[in-house]
């Protein structure tokens, strides 16, 4: 019968059709596994995968699987397995981020959203999740709103403000730098805000500023603007740009040899950007607001050696924020014994970071008042290369967040827990 | 006083680079039609191969080979895909080059990662010439004359050799030129490529100033596409003023009113669609 030309086809069709039943069945086979066990908690991120925050979104992520694997490895959620969930916000369309938060929230019933790098986008979704009754932790968008006029219950926030960042850097710039500042500033909430911040703290210190520019997000080329920085003749050049136009800012500067007669400085620099930069564009002096290499600091070198047999690379400060985000959820959730937001969120006010997830000096806590992660910051300065080829940063001081941050009274937050 | 003529000489630099850009986008609009918005993405292209090759073959050796890899990418996706839209509702590859362009730009973060790699130029170049004139460096003098350099190459290629004369005449009646007996596929073929490998030029030489990530291509095109509106479609030597036009234009708006040097090159857009729709040097009736 095996001879017979027209069984041969009928043989050909049948391991075809057992071959797709066989792919489909690999395909579904973690779902029906799943649904035997118990239901996992999911957490979602809505966070740029695309886009200028690319690169600083890819880092938060990491940071949230390795802290999920750590949770399952040590037992879960009240005892049930944990499962991350990923969208796509973009860098820029604020609308898409929107979206994606309301499709996790709406359709895929995660019990906590964690996003945005985007500070416009990090107001927007916690407008959502704030609208849905769910607890959200943004991890890495800076504006000052996001735990001030705009705060929220359920709204709590890892990374530092813009103000916290300026007023740790205007001490160290003062002594090390100068008085007389120039500020390039990109043209949107975060530059507006650390821009002012900055200007605020160094009038206290008798600092002035004697010009400043306001930058289109996404300039390439800085020479005009520096042009005007030179003939301004400050002390120091604050260049407060984020990403690439930090990147295209820094290396233009240098090769215009500025850093010789100027000091170049800003408020908060990354990782991710002194990796972009030729070695020789590596200057300044820069608010950290997490540093790889804290040798001292009990738990850290676990954690620098997890990510880098992960990935290849030493975390960064996003690698940090997206860890301590969803860690935060799982320490309060197991702590409590429940997943209600409200009670979530009451606990997490003033509840303090352990030490294996803090990865800093001093003990991290969330502010009851405005729901602020208060943590310490890393002052110091940018290095060619230090002992190891990602040593880009040499830490001169630590400072405590309670001196950094605006007093509870003055952030602008009113917290509405008429839910 | 000083500081305006700092910023007239720096428009000069920044226009070259535009210039240089817009010439190969103009190429390929004139003779095959095409608004190849895939030309930022072949620029990013362009630099990272210089990227990856410069620890093997130095960065003049990169800047020999990456562009000529590049505009031999471009003759093969014009050859796979770009041809088939000719003749065809201009729609057709407007949509394939859009879409060329984000698959170009995910293909370079999926290989290069998103975030910017730190490519580097020689010492030599990456100083000022003088202190008083600070922002005139090296790197830029050199610029300027590789563009002056490609400008002249293309203008003897264009009126000197057989090529370069088939493509002017196709750019004015490709019909008649096709009748004549002339290879019309082949010729856009290479004019594509040569566009393709002018962005190529253009990315090894805008990453040496610029962060080099996935996105370098997207920042630039719509400089060079203004450049092309205002300096006339169909004319080559108007592309070239206009690309040194915006950027003047934007150098002296930053003297006065920096926040808006972006905004200036596209009010002089409008105002030469307004004033004079086919552009500074264009002919009329181009592309209606």
């Amino acid at each position: 019968m095996q001879d017979h030309p027209l069984s041969a086809a009928v043989g050909r069709r049948t391991l075809l059709k057992g071959l797709v039943l066989g792919a489909a069945a690999q395909v579904s086979a973690p779902f029906i596994l799943k649904a035997r066990g118990e239901e996992p908690v999911r957490i979602g991120l809505d966070n740029p995968l695309t886009g200028t925050y690319a690169a600083l979104g890819k880092n938060e992520r990491i940071g949230c699987e390795y802290a999920v694997e750590e949770i399952n490895a040590k037992g879960g959620i009240i005892g049930r397995p944990v499962e991350l969930l990923v969208e796509d916000s973009t860098s820029g369309d604020t609308g898409t981020a929107v979206q994606k938060a309301r499709k996790l929230i709406d359709r895929d019933k995660v019990s906590v959203l964690i996003g945005n790098v985007n500070s416009a986008m990090a107001l927007a979704t916690g407008q959502v999740s704030n609208e849905l009754k769910t607890l959200h932790i943004v991890p890495g968008g800076h504006t000052d709103a996001v735990t001030g006029k705009d705060c929220h219950w359920n709204v709590f926030r890892v990374c530092n403000t813009t103000e916290m960042e300026a007023n740790a850097a205007s001490g160290a710039l003062i002594t090390n730098a100068g008085k007389k500042w120039y500020y390039i500033t990109p043209d949107y909430a975060y530059g507006h805000t650390l821009q002012a911040g900055l200007e605020k703290a160094a009038a206290k210190l008798g600092g002035t500023k004697v010009g400043g520019d306001l930058t289109p997000l996404g300039t390439t080329d800085f020479s005009a603007y520096l042009i005007n920085a030179q003939s301004a003749n400050p002390d120091v050049i604050i260049f407060l740009l984020a990403g690439d136009d930090a990147v295209n800012g820094l290396k233009q500067a240098v090769q215009f040899g500025l850093d010789k007669s100027f000091h170049l400085a800003g408020a908060q620099q990354e990782l991710e950007v002194l990796e972009g930069l030729p070695p020789e564009a590596r200057v300044g002096t820069w608010v950290f607001e997490w540093y790889w290499k804290q040798p001292d600091v009990p738990h850290v070198n676990d954690f620098v050696a997890g990510i880098r047999k992960k990935t290849g690379k030493v975390p960064t400060a996003r690698t940090w924020f997206g860890y301590t985000a969803a860690w935060t959820y799982a320490l309060i959730a197991n702590q409590e014994k429940t997943l209600d937001a409200v009670k979530l969120a009451k606990a997490l006010g003033g509840f303090k970071l352990p030490p294996e997830v803090a990865l800093m000096p001093g003990s991290p806590f969330y502010r009851a008042s405005d729901h602020q992660l208060i943590p310490s910051l890393f002052v110091g300065h940018a290095q060619s290369q230090g002992d190891d080829p990602e040593d880009l940063f040499h830490v001169d001081q630590v400072v405590d967040g309670t001196t950094a941050a605006p007093p509870e009274g003055e952030t602008g937050c009113k917290m509405n827990w008429n839910i | 006083m000083t500081q305006l003529i700092f910023n007239l000489f720096n428009g000069v630099i920044i226009g070259a680079f535009y210039a240089l850009m817009a010439l190969g986008l103009s190429l390929i609009l004139n003779l095959s039609g095409v608004i190849n918005f895939a030309h930022g993405g072949f620029l990013a292209l362009g630099a990272y191969l210089a990227y990856s090759l410069m620890p093997h073959i130095g960065f003049w050796g990169a800047l020999v080979a990456a562009p000529l890899l590049t505009g031999l990418l471009g003759i093969a996706i014009e050859w796979l895909l770009i041809r088939r839209t000719y003749g065809r509702d201009p729609l057709y590859s407007l949509l394939l080059t859009f879409g060329l362009a984000f698959i170009f730009e995910d293909v370079s973060r999926y290989i290069w990662g998103a975030q910017s790699v730190p490519y580097q130029i020689p010492a030599l170049l990456s100083r000022p010439l003088s202190l008083s004139y600070f922002f005139i460096t090296g790197y830029r003098v050199f610029m300027v004359a590789l563009v002056a350099l490609a400008v002249a190459a293309l203008y003897l290629l264009l009126t000197r050799t057989r090529i370069g004369i088939r493509i002017r005449a196709g750019t004015h009646d490709l019909a008649t030129v096709a009748t004549l007996g002339v290879n019309v596929r082949l010729l856009r073929s290479v004019n594509f490529g040569l566009g393709v490998y002018l962005a190529g030029l253009a990315g090894v030489l805008a990453a040496g100033q610029l962060g080099l990530q996935p996105t370098i291509g997207t920042s630039l095109i719509m400089p060079s596409f203004v450049a092309i509106i205002v300096g006339g479609l169909g004319s080559l030597p108007g592309t070239l003023l206009g690309g040194i036009l915006i950027g003047v234009a934007s150098g002296i708006t930053s003297v006065y009113f920096a926040s808006a040097t972006e905004a200036v090159i596209y009010v002089m857009m409008a105002l030469v669609l307004l004033v004079r729709p086919r552009g500074l040097l264009g002919e009329e009736g181009r592309l209606q």
